[in-house]
């Protein structure tokens, strides 16, 4: 054997070991959803002992009904897309808006400006719940989809900025020269240039606000008392009894909470993918 | 500057909008908005009598819960019995709920009627006077309500919730269990248990099974013994601060108990077990014993094997007797008092009550504290078993977690699971409840 | 041009919406905490004005633990930091590189960020379960009996149980992150790299992880400040138990707040982490900086 092909092997073996470490994780990874799926297919019995990873032995497909027929979970369904989307589409706005005035406008206290946005990617979402319990009591706004699209929004908001900024800086600022002397105002910078170029930025900032409001209970439980509002989040808790608790639909539940995430995810993960590269390094 | 002007004055309009929220919000399952806040628009109100008064409710029985169907039908019935007021109720999950209601009293956002637990959680609503006080209200219903059963509600002498439903700590025994060391009856002294439980587990059978992870069901064994030790009376005052900690009898009742934990007799993976895991495995025949609420009646009368309900038997028989329980009447309806309806919420707490609790016993969800005038031969074997058994009970002590508040029972919830994990013994126990509460 | 762009009312109008938001819903609460935190108030009943008796008391009192459960919210940011990241690091780098099936590991790794914490949080309560939980039955299968545990309900290990899923689950993300950075290496610096006889491991060493520092740098604050946020993994597989081992001051700030009725206390915690995280999000900002 020699050297170049000793030096073939070593690589061949190498590789061979790169791939068992990244399978073995992406087993360790896939479990969860293919757990969700099958307990979600189960009785109690099975799910506390007697079958806890195994395919089930009844398939249980009326958890699904169950689950659907109580808490009216289409309604909490379409009240968790509403709160998602507005949420998104509140960030964006807001956040592109705050980064332009940061990255593009000229300012004194702009970097201050900067690291006071960002106190925000600090602040635990729990700490807050009664004075905004409060304000929005005072505001009128408990009992709607402002209770959460308002707090969700503001939540979001910091990791907004910070994947935006990335973005715009990215721009070349002969662009805004260019429309500068084309007779553009800063509005119409904004609107003509930046904006259609920070298409890439829409989806990091979506799935990020999308993670923060989707799964979130702690506040939908406490802000919202009409079933007419509730979240996907509070109608999974509703199918808990106070004594006792049928989990089979439980998993049904978040089984239909979390497949379209996925199914979401899938679709649009190259964009997704694609976003972060364009917005990672200056981030 | 044109368009800047114009930005801002959307952004104005966003605002304005979120403010009137409520109003402009979709409410696709009929929930006029106004209906939220009656007291916010008198203008609608006031006038023509037609006009509904609507009254909040909030409480726990979610969709999967067993008192559901009993809120529903005792909520129709209200409905359709009254043509001036109309009750909007609400279910929440148990645990969560806890939460919503305390931030709630917080922001000053309770609903006119608000499920709550007696003892000390309803004490601080009433204490603070966010409950009103129903004395007066109570009156006409007196003859189908004892009073006793009001006892865990009233504090300085007032009532001021309606009860409901309630529960005692009961002794499930698997009786195929037993019968398999020889037993054919539960034990009913404690030499007896003890004996049992060593045939057991020479047979290879866990007597008990317990959760660590929720304390709670450390209190569902712990304080059987404590009462069967010290007495019904002796307890209740140590819970309302009326006696010390530091009652030697107190540290032998606890050190029984570890003694049972210790002697093998607890499932030792209970510790990290939740109740709903522990029960399964008592359904699933693995444990013989399982000392929790009488709740678990309707589903553990639905197993297969053959079981019957008792209490703990008696330890200290100069203090204690047979049918001193733990339990006694503990969810009830409080009415918020700063609720611009509240003499009608008052009115209608105790009518609404008495349904549900009706509704609750038919369905097995508990024990009646309003005196059953309908037919109860239709309720599982079990929930019978333990109605008599209360029936000629002589003394009920609120389960401590609910009779203490609510600081001062994590306090003694953090010493019960130490005493669990054997981390303190029944000297450590009384010693460090005496320094922490007195 | 610059004039035009230093009109002080366009800036105040493009900063607007994001003030608003921020300052009314993040801002304004922080400062209700800190008034409240100066308190002895139970939520119902009048407030006591009692200046700084509740931080006194938070950092002397044995009971509460604060310190306890800091130190294992540190312990969370320091397995994170060490372990964490790395591994994401190293998935990124191997994925980076342009490997077969780059697309389908990439969606695969990212997927336990995407699942309720409610769902990891039950699965991981069935493989800790002592009885016919995954690892113990594992352990017994090959044959090593003795080193089965009651792993969320021992003293000695529940900690560490609750940090491996909370480390796990997140690993997708931040490989996400530095997988983006690790795209953006300009090409023509790894050919020239390569041209000159490095090896892969010294491509990334050298060329790689230099140029994607600045992702490097929000990784670690996320994963830090995220460590010290804590809450629900660990509220649902021990709720802080057994005997307050795996308490982090997201839980106590819970259970003062809500079940133990000291508001003015859990106000109290709920200042401290704020100023905690920001205190690290600016050290480790700092750190990166006298790097360079």
């Amino acid at each position: 054997m020699n050297e170049l092909e000793k030096r073939i092997l070593k690589d061949k073996i190498k590789t061979a070991f790169v791939y068992v470490v990244l399978i073995f994780w992406a087993i360790i990874d896939l479990f969860p959803v293919y757990w969700m799926f099958t307990f979600s297919l189960k009785n109690n019995e099975e799910i506390f002992g007697s079958n806890v990873i195994g395919l089930p032995k009844h398939w249980l497909w009326e958890n699904y009904a169950q689950a659907m027929k109580t808490g009216n979970m289409l309604v909490y369904f379409k009240n968790s897309v509403i709160v998602a989307v507005a949420t998104i589409l509140i960030v964006l706005i807001a956040a592109l808006m705050a980064t332009y005035a940061i990255t593009r406008l000229v300012w004194k206290s702009r970097k201050t400006m900067n690291k006071f946005f960002m106190l925000g990617l600090t602040i635990p979402i729990h700490a807050s719940i009664v004075p905004i319990y409060v304000t929005l009591s005072r505001l009128k706004m408990l009992n709607s989809y402002w209770a959460l699209i308002i707090p969700y929004a503001a939540f979001s908001l910091a990791m907004g900025i910070l994947v935006c900024t990335g973005f715009m800086s990215e721009i070349p600022r002969e662009l805004d020269e260019s429309a500068c002397i084309d007779g553009c105002g800063p509005w119409g910078i904004f609107f003509r240039i930046i904006v259609p170029l920070m298409k890439p930025a829409v989806s990091s900032v979506g799935i990020y606000t999308f993670l923060q409001c989707w799964n979130e209970l702690m506040f939908a439980n406490v802000f919202i008392s009409n079933s007419a509002f509730k979240t996907l989040p509070v109608g999974i808790q509703a199918l808990s009894g106070q004594y006792t608790t049928n989990w089979g639909p439980i998993g049904a539940a978040l089984v239909l909470a979390t497949f379209p995430t996925l199914i979401m995810y899938i679709f649009l993960s190259k964009r997704i993918k694609d976003s972060f590269i364009a917005g990672a390094v200056k981030g | 500057m044109k368009k800047a002007l114009a930005l801002l004055m959307a952004l104005c309009m966003i605002v304005a909008l979120c403010a009137c929220g409520q109003a402009a919000a979709p409410a696709p399952t009929a929930a006029p908005a106004a209906a939220e806040k009656p007291a916010e628009a008198p203008a609608a109100a006031a006038p023509a009598a037609a006009e509904k008064t609507v009254l909040n409710l909030w409480c726990i029985a979610t969709e999967s819960d067993a008192n559901h169907e009993s809120y529903v039908k005792a909520i129709d019935a209200f409905n359709a019995a009254h043509d001036d007021v109309e009750i909007k109720w609400e279910a929440f999950e148990n645990e969560s709920y806890k939460t919503k209601v305390k931030a709630a009293a917080q922001a000053g956002e309770l609903p006119d009627i608000f499920f709550s637990w007696s003892g000390a959680f309803l004490g601080d609503f009433a204490n603070a006077g966010a409950a009103l006080c129903l004395d007066d209200y109570y009156t006409p219903y007196a003859d189908q309500l004892p009073e006793v059963m009001l006892a865990n509600a009233t504090y300085d002498g007032h009532h001021y919730a309606a009860p409901l439903n309630f529960n005692v700590v009961t002794l499930f025994a698997n009786m195929d269990l037993l019968a398999q060391v020889g037993y054919d009856h539960i034990p009913a002294t404690y030499e007896e248990l003890t004996d049992c439980c060593d045939k057991l587990v020479a047979a290879g059978i866990t007597p008990f099974g317990c959760s660590g992870k929720e304390t709670w069901c450390v209190t569902e064994y712990l304080e059987p013994v404590i009462i069967k030790t010290i007495g019904a009376e002796e307890l209740g005052n140590v819970f309302y601060l009326k006696s010390s900690w530091n009652n030697p009898d107190i540290a032998t009742a606890v050190s029984t108990f570890q003694e049972m934990v210790n002697g093998g007799y607890f499932d030792p993976n209970g510790l990290a077990l939740g109740n709903d895991e522990v029960k399964a495995n008592f359904i699933a025949g693995k444990y013989a014993f399982y000392q929790n609420g009488s709740w678990n009646c309707g589903e553990i009368a639905g197993m297969d094997a053959n079981v019957q309900v008792g209490e703990f038997p008696v330890m200290n028989a100069d203090n204690a007797t047979l049918g001193m329980l733990i339990g006694g009447p503990n969810d009830c309806l409080a009415v918020n008092a700063a609720s611009p309806n509240a003499a009608k919420a008052a009115e209608a707490v105790w009518e609404i009550a008495r349904d549900v609790c009706h509704w609750g016993t038919l369905a097995g969800a508990g024990l009646p504290s309003w005196t059953p005038d309908y037919d109860t031969s239709s309720i599982n074997a079990l929930s019978n078993a333990v109605a008599e058994m209360v029936a000629t009970s002589n003394g009920m002590v609120l389960f401590g977690d609910n009779a203490q508040s609510a600081n001062i029972a994590n306090i003694y919830l953090d010493y019960v699971s130490q005493v669990y994990g054997c981390a303190i013994d029944g000297e450590g126990f009384i010693a460090g409840l005496t320094a922490d509460i007195g | 041009m610059k004039k035009m762009l230093s009109n002080k009312l366009v800036i105040f109008a493009f900063l607007l919406p994001a003030l608003i938001l921020f300052i009314g819903i993040l801002i304004a609460p922080i400062l209700m905490s800190g008034y409240y935190s100066l308190h002895d108030w139970d939520g119902f009943t009048q407030k006591t004005f009692i200046l700084f008796r509740n931080y006194k008391e938070l950092f002397t009192s044995n009971s509460i633990g604060f310190m306890k459960a800091l130190g294992n919210s540190l312990l969370l940011a320091a397995i994170s930091v060490a372990f964490q990241l790395p591994l994401a690091l190293w998935f990124a780098l191997r994925l980076g590189s342009g490997i077969k099936g780059e697309r389908a590991f990439l969606s695969i790794y990212f997927l336990p960020v995407l699942i309720s914490t409610v769902v990891i949080g039950q699965l991981w309560l069935k493989i800790y379960n002592p009885d016919y939980g995954l690892l113990n039955q594992f352990l017994r299968a090959v044959g090593l009996e003795n080193w089965t545990r009651i792993w969320l309900g021992d003293k000695k290990t529940a900690l560490l149980a609750c940090f491996i899923p909370t480390v796990w689950q997140y690993v997708g993300y931040h490989m996400l992150l530095m997988y983006a950075g690790v795209k953006s290496v300009p090409t023509e610096l790894r050919e020239a790299a390569m041209l000159d006889g490095a090896t892969t491991g010294q491509v990334d060493w050298h060329i790689v992880i230099p140029y994607i520092k600045p992702v490097l740098r929000v990784s670690v604050i996320f994963s830090v400040t995220g460590s010290l946020k804590s809450f629900d993994l660990i509220y649902v597989l021990t709720n802080g138990g057994p005997f307050h081992s795996t308490e982090v001051p997201s839980t106590l700030m819970i259970s003062m707040l809500f079940l133990r009725n000291r508001y003015g206390m859990g106000s109290t915690i709920a200042v401290l982490l704020i100023v905690l995280c920001f205190a690290f999000a600016l050290l480790i900002g700092l750190f990166f900086k006298e790097e360079d």
